[in-house]
């Protein structure tokens, strides 16, 4: 178990130096970066003294050097945008998006998961062919789309919530609950399946030849092992949601990371997309971390790998 | 399936329609309230063992529910289980999970689980069918000796005439879900009435060094249940058929005093 954990450990580390060095390496070659800053109409001089004052006309290894030291004691350089820290962006963008979609996380499990339960117990019943419809409506219609109908109907149509912005909690409703319908829709198609595969096993039909009551069955034989490939697909989602904050916050105006991404990006602002995406990757080895972590947890099969007491 | 009813297990879209469990020669109700205490072990014991719980907990949570034990009781009782069905170092055992130990190992477990149901009852379905001859020699032995031991009625389903001649008593032949023909099982071995039960028995490969003959095998295949020929299911592969077999199902004769067959034409008549 420990051994296992070190191991997930190590590759998560590997894979952020990976991503530092590629996203280095992508924005430097897209284009001069200078340019992009002051547009094709500038003077060579003034070219020449953006470049100096941010260090590009240093030679590219040397420029990789300073900056993989610099990501490494946390400074992402100055934004090109407005000459702030491109760190301090981060840190006051990234609690805006985790207030939406931590929240919207945690309700996507709270109702995909006894949706995606009920249409598997009740399976082939009207009740599993109607949670799964609504499942299939929510996972078809893209979120920004589903955010805009929303906008539509509880801002302009009824009135009762605000459209865009992030001044009040009201503000934080839409996004979230946009983020958790696509997200819910998809753990309950991904939970039913994963408990009809567990209950059509042998070991089910031996614990109902023992006697034991269905609902007993379900939580104490058949979740657990449903539970395995839950935590996996969790994983997808919490992703997900990360990389659609980049649409939703766009949408609803809210003024998170993936709406600072998007900003930077458009301005050429190449030190903040770089700790942008820096900072997701980081964030995505995380959650790929817990999960590994919590897959041996739930599952003997990794957890006793290299102890075989037989 | 006949026994997935008995066990109450049947698979989903499949009801009861009808039909009683007699048991000790006492008809226990329509099957749905039968209660004796039976208990069943599978082909593949492997995964029929939940893989997230250890054996500890798998026969500790089944000596709860059908004997009342917890706690230290329980577990003693469990490594005493685990024990008796030839598992050493029972203590440590309980602790494993079933993907370290072996099909053999499992099917153990299994029977040991059986027995904490105290069964009256025992239906073993295929219980060797996936394990290698020696284990399949010692899981025999094994069950063997619980029968006489506790004095259970040991149900076993199986395709192997080897594994059922040496456990059985009686035997019931079926064919395509209806049972043909009953008999003791030597009675059976040497005179088998149907000729489905005459031609499985035919097919039994023998190491008289005398009889060197390849075993017969039955032509044909058998149909499926969805489009079951009419009649007699075994009539179109059937050496002895006349347009009778094709008519009707025949009726169950007693060709001795406990020995039955369905057949217009049995073979030892």
């Amino acid at each position: 178990m420990a051994s296992f954990v070190i191991g997930r450990l190590v590759r998560a580390i590997v894979v952020l130096i990976l991503t530092v060095t590629f996203v280095f390496v992508v924005l430097r070659v897209s284009g001069d970066p200078a340019e992009q800053m002051l547009g094709d109409q500038s003077t060579p001089e003034a070219l020449a003294a953006v470049r100096a004052s941010w260090g590009l006309d240093k030679p590219i290894l040397e420029q990789y050097v300073l900056y993989v030291a610099h990501v490494v004691t946390g400074d992402f350089g100055r934004s090109f945008a407005d000459n702030r820290d491109a760190f301090a962006v981060i840190v006051e963008r990234a609690p805006k998006t985790l207030l939406v979609t931590v929240p919207a996380f945690v309700l996507s499990i709270l109702l995909g998961i006894p949706a995606g339960v009920l249409a598997a117990i009740r399976r082939d019943t009207p009740m599993d062919k109607a949670v799964m419809s609504g499942a299939v409506l929510g996972y078809s219609v893209p979120n920004f789309l589903l955010g805009l109908a929303f906008i539509f109907m509880f801002a302009v149509w009824l009135r009762v919530l605000p459209s865009s912005g992030s001044s009040s909690w009201q503000h934080a409703i839409l996004p979230i609950v946009t983020f958790a319908l696509t997200s819910a829709a998809a753990i309950s198609r991904f939970a039913r399946a994963a408990l009809i595969e567990v209950l059509d096993q042998p070991y089910i039909i031996a614990a109902r030849a023992d006697g034991i009551a269905d609902w007993e069955i379900i939580i104490r034989h058949a979740l657990p092992n449903a539970a395995i490939p839950m935590v996996t697909m969790l994983g997808f989602v919490a992703g997900g949601l990360l990389g659609g904050a980049v649409f939703v916050e766009q949408v609803f105006a809210w003024p998170g990371l993936g709406s600072g991404f998007v900003r930077a990006v458009t301005l050429g602002d190449l030190n903040v997309v770089q700790a942008v995406i820096i900072t997701f990757t980081a964030f995505m080895v995380t959650v790929n971390l817990t999960v590994d972590v919590l897959y041996a947890v739930l599952n003997p099969k990794i957890r006793l790998q290299n102890n075989d007491p037989g | 399936m006949t026994c997935y009813a008995i066990a109450r297990i049947l698979p989903r879209g499949v009801a009861q329609t009808g039909g009683t469990v007699a048991f000790n020669w006492e008809p226990q109700g329509p099957a749905k309230e039968a209660q004796p205490r039976t208990a069943m072990i599978f082909q593949d014991s492997t995964s029929s063992l939940n893989p997230v719980h250890t054996i500890g907990h798998y026969l500790e949570s089944s000596l709860y529910r059908h004997q009342g034990l917890r706690g230290n009781d329980a577990r003693l009782e469990a490594m005493r289980l685990l024990e008796r069905v030839g598992i050493d170092q029972a203590k440590s055992r309980l602790r494993c999970y079933p993907h370290q130990f072996s099909g053999g190992m499992n099917q153990r477990v299994m029977i040991a689980h059986a027995l904490s149901v105290k069964p009256a009852l025992l239906i073993a379905d295929e219980p060797t069918t996936a394990l290698d001859v020696t284990t399949q020699a010692q899981i025999l032995y094994l069950l063997e000796e619980l029968k006489s031991e506790t004095g259970m009625a040991l149900l076993i389903v199986s395709h192997d005439l080897g594994v059922i001649s040496r456990l059985a008593d009686r035997a019931a032949v079926m064919y395509c879900g209806k049972i043909v023909e009953t008999a003791p099982i030597d009675v059976l071995v040497e005179r088998a009435a149907h000729p489905y039960a005459h031609a499985l028995i035919d097919c039994m490969p023998t190491v008289d060094p005398k009889d060197m003959e390849p075993p017969t095998p039955i032509p044909g295949s058998v149909p499926l249940l969805n489009n079951l020929p009419s009649g007699c299911h075994f009539h179109p592969r059937c050496p002895r058929a006349t347009q009778e077999c094709e008519a009707r199902f025949p009726e169950v004769a007693s060709i001795s005093a406990d020995h039955q067959a369905a057949c217009y034409h049995p073979v030892h008549a």
